[in-house]
């Protein structure tokens, strides 16, 4: 069963790992920022349950966007209201809703809140299940499961596959060249892209294509280790760091990166002169030209792959060849 | 270290066809202050001695006082930039620290140490400290903010699993830059530093920290509030104690402390004055003043701007 949860931005995490912690064993959790509903494209959700983050909207607002998740074809819809903003909580089942949960169990779980919440009704597996029976999703035979990703080296050379593909640069390279001067900024960029391959590897993916000072790394379609965008966050943080104690620089450095899923041929790595895919175009247009310094950008199509505890770090950031992206924000020096 | 007997004759072996007498003494008085050859072997000081006599009395002192790894990385060291001018090659070098190594030791060639493998143990003393002996060392304090309070409210359990994590967290950024955590003391912790750039590498450790608690925050976090501590570096004499409260009492060890509770705000890292100026630019431009531009701290945080 599948539960799709739309977030305000504002305590996006918090409120997620609520949500997980209340989710049945056998529920897959997709947490998307609240500004996205509608935004996306996502206009089908069927066998999900979704609920909706009250923060911040007026109760028509709540009833509108109901109706729209009832439009998209979902099994049910709840409400989270963690301010105690919906007057007539009644009101909502009226007009369609499966579960209204209010603020008392969707405070952080301290000791005493736990403690409180095993005396009350729970926001837990059972409350879901119940909202989920009721939507008529629970008890369903899981939907098939999606084949596990066989690997990169058992992957059919010339066949199309699904990935997620992400591209990788040195930030500020014209103002590095002046620094350190073309032989080391070349160095740096050989030193940077070996130092991509492990670091991929620990999220399940490779370096594929070295293209001037960008590098184009694929990931399976779903996360085979460490999450990837996790990861390039991660890095961005320690970036002096990894300028110092890994690159040994004496000059600040930083990077940036950008996600897309889509579907590509498969060649192996230094025999990809001869693959075509509009999804490999896209990456590297977007990487080279559309990412700013310093910062991750990821399209509507990789949405799910920042993860929910960094949500409320990504912004809406217009559109790109016609698709929308999300930006992180930037660390400041 | 305990150095073996094969090993000990193998450097009297290496140590005899490389240097004579008189170097072998120079070397010696490197390792042990107003070390006197003569004295030590009982011959008079009218007798010269051959290479064979000094360099038996030289390693078996080194391994009688557990000063051998000091002679093997002072002997790399002579092979490597030689004396005066002069170049000395030391036979057998590499097979010496090689043995080194299989008794749990690193050699870490850019400092120039034999470090113990943090994969085998983790001493408080690197495996080489004696009590009472005084360094420079690098230290890095930090402290939990408002650790009553988060007990209070969140209760014991949660809040001892914070602390742990906690705990795992500062280790690894202080062992894995060759540091060691020396003491826990309710809320807050102290890390020594002393090898390499000890400095470099506190603060280092210090921000990665701070970076680490960032994630933990948001992924790990469950007491539902940011767990955040206060970190401070500052340089100074200290005399090495296996007992840490003898560590505590010592002044740099206080300085640190102030630093730490006085000038530094909660969920940054504040540098001595003694501390800034052996920092690298691209390190320290990445400080700034911790309160006002009057202040003799700068002050480390991790800042997020827009998109």
């Amino acid at each position: 069963m599948k539960i799709l949860a739309y977030i305000a931005d504002e305590g996006l995490s918090r409120l997620a790992a609520v949500l997980e912690r209340a989710l049945p064993a056998d529920a897959e959790l997709e947490v998307l920022p609240r500004s996205g509903l509608g935004r996306n494209g996502r206009k089908k959700v069927p066998k999900t349950f979704v609920y909706l983050d009250a923060e911040g909207l007026t109760p028509e607002k709540i009833l509108e966007l109901g109706s729209r998740l009832d439009d998209y074809g979902c099994s049910g819809w709840g409400v989270l209201d963690r301010s105690g903003t919906v007057e007539d909580p009644a009101g909502l089942f009226f007009a369609g809703a499966g579960d209204y949960v209010g603020p008392p169990l969707l405070k952080a779980p301290t000791a005493r809140a736990a403690g409180a919440n095993k005396r009350r009704s729970a926001f837990d597996a059972d409350r879901v299940s119940r909202a989920l029976a009721a939507a008529g999703i629970a008890g369903e035979e899981p939907a098939a499961a999606r084949p596990p990703f066989p690997g990169w080296d058992k992957l059919e050379e010339g066949t199309g596959v699904a990935v997620r593909f992400c591209y990788a640069a040195l930030a500020n390279q014209r103002e590095l060249l002046e620094r350190i001067g073309e032989t080391r900024l070349n160095k740096l960029r050989e030193d940077f892209a070996a130092f991509l391959g492990p670091w991929a590897a620990e999220c399940g993916g490779l370096v594929w294509i070295r293209e001037g000072g960008g590098n184009l790394l694929l990931f399976p379609p779903t996360d085979e280790g460490i999450n990837p965008v996790l990861a390039a966050f991660r890095l961005l943080l320690d970036r002096v760091l990894v300028g110092y104690e890994v690159f040994r620089l004496e000059t600040p450095l930083s990077f940036r990166f950008a996600f897309h899923a889509g579907r590509t041929m498969w060649r192996k790595p230094g025999s990809t002169g001869d693959v075509v895919s509009e999804d490999v175009n896209f990456i590297f247009h977007l990487g080279s030209r559309a990412s700013p310094d310093g910062t991750i950008v990821v399209t509507e199509c990789a949405e799910s792959l920042v993860p929910h505890c960094l949500r409320d770090l990504f912004s809406p950031s217009g559109d790109y060849e016609g698709r929308q992206l999300l930006a992180s924000k930037r660390f400041r020096d | 270290m305990k150095v073996r007997g094969s090993l000990a004759q193998a450097t009297k072996k290496n140590l005899n066809e490389s240097l004579n007498a008189d170097m072998l003494e120079r070397i010696a008085k490197d390792i042990f202050p107003d070390y006197d050859l003569h004295v030590r072997t009982g011959f008079p000081p009218n007798i010269p001695l051959t290479g064979q006599v000094a360099a038996g009395r030289i390693v078996d002192d080194a391994v009688d006082e557990g000063r051998y790894l000091q002679l093997i990385e002072r002997l790399a060291r002579l092979d490597r930039e030689g004396f005066m001018g002069r170049a000395y090659r030391i036979n057998g070098l590499y097979d010496l620290i090689k043995a080194v190594e299989t008794e749990g030791y690193i050699w870490d060639a850019e400092t120039g140490h034999l470090m113990e493998d943090p994969r085998i143990r983790r001493t408080p003393n690197w495996g080489r400290l004696f009590e009472g002996e005084e360094f420079r060392f690098s230290l890095l304090r930090i402290d939990v903010v408002k650790n009553s309070r988060i007990v209070k409210v969140h209760g014991e359990n949660l809040a001892r699993d914070a602390f742990d994590d906690l705990r795992g967290i500062l280790a690894r950024v202080v062992e894995r830059r060759s540091g060691r955590v020396w003491n826990w003391q309710g809320d807050g912790a102290l890390a020594g530093f002393l090898f390499g750039h000890s400095t470099t590498a506190s603060v280092l450790a210090g921000m990665a920290l701070l970076h680490e608690l960032f994630l933990y925050d948001r992924l790990h976090n469950r007491i539902g509030e940011p767990l955040r501590v206060r970190a401070a570096v500052h340089t100074g004499p200290l005399r090495y104690h296996e007992d840490p409260r003898e560590i505590l009492k010592q002044e740099t060890v206080r300085e640190v402390m102030e630093i730490e509770s006085r000038w530094t705000p909660p969920g940054s890292l504040v540098i001595s004055p003694a501390v800034a100026p052996t920092l690298d630019r691209v390190i320290l431009d990445r400080f700034k003043s911790s309160s006002g531009d009057s202040s003799r701290y700068l002050a480390y945080e991790i800042r997020l701007g827009g998109t």
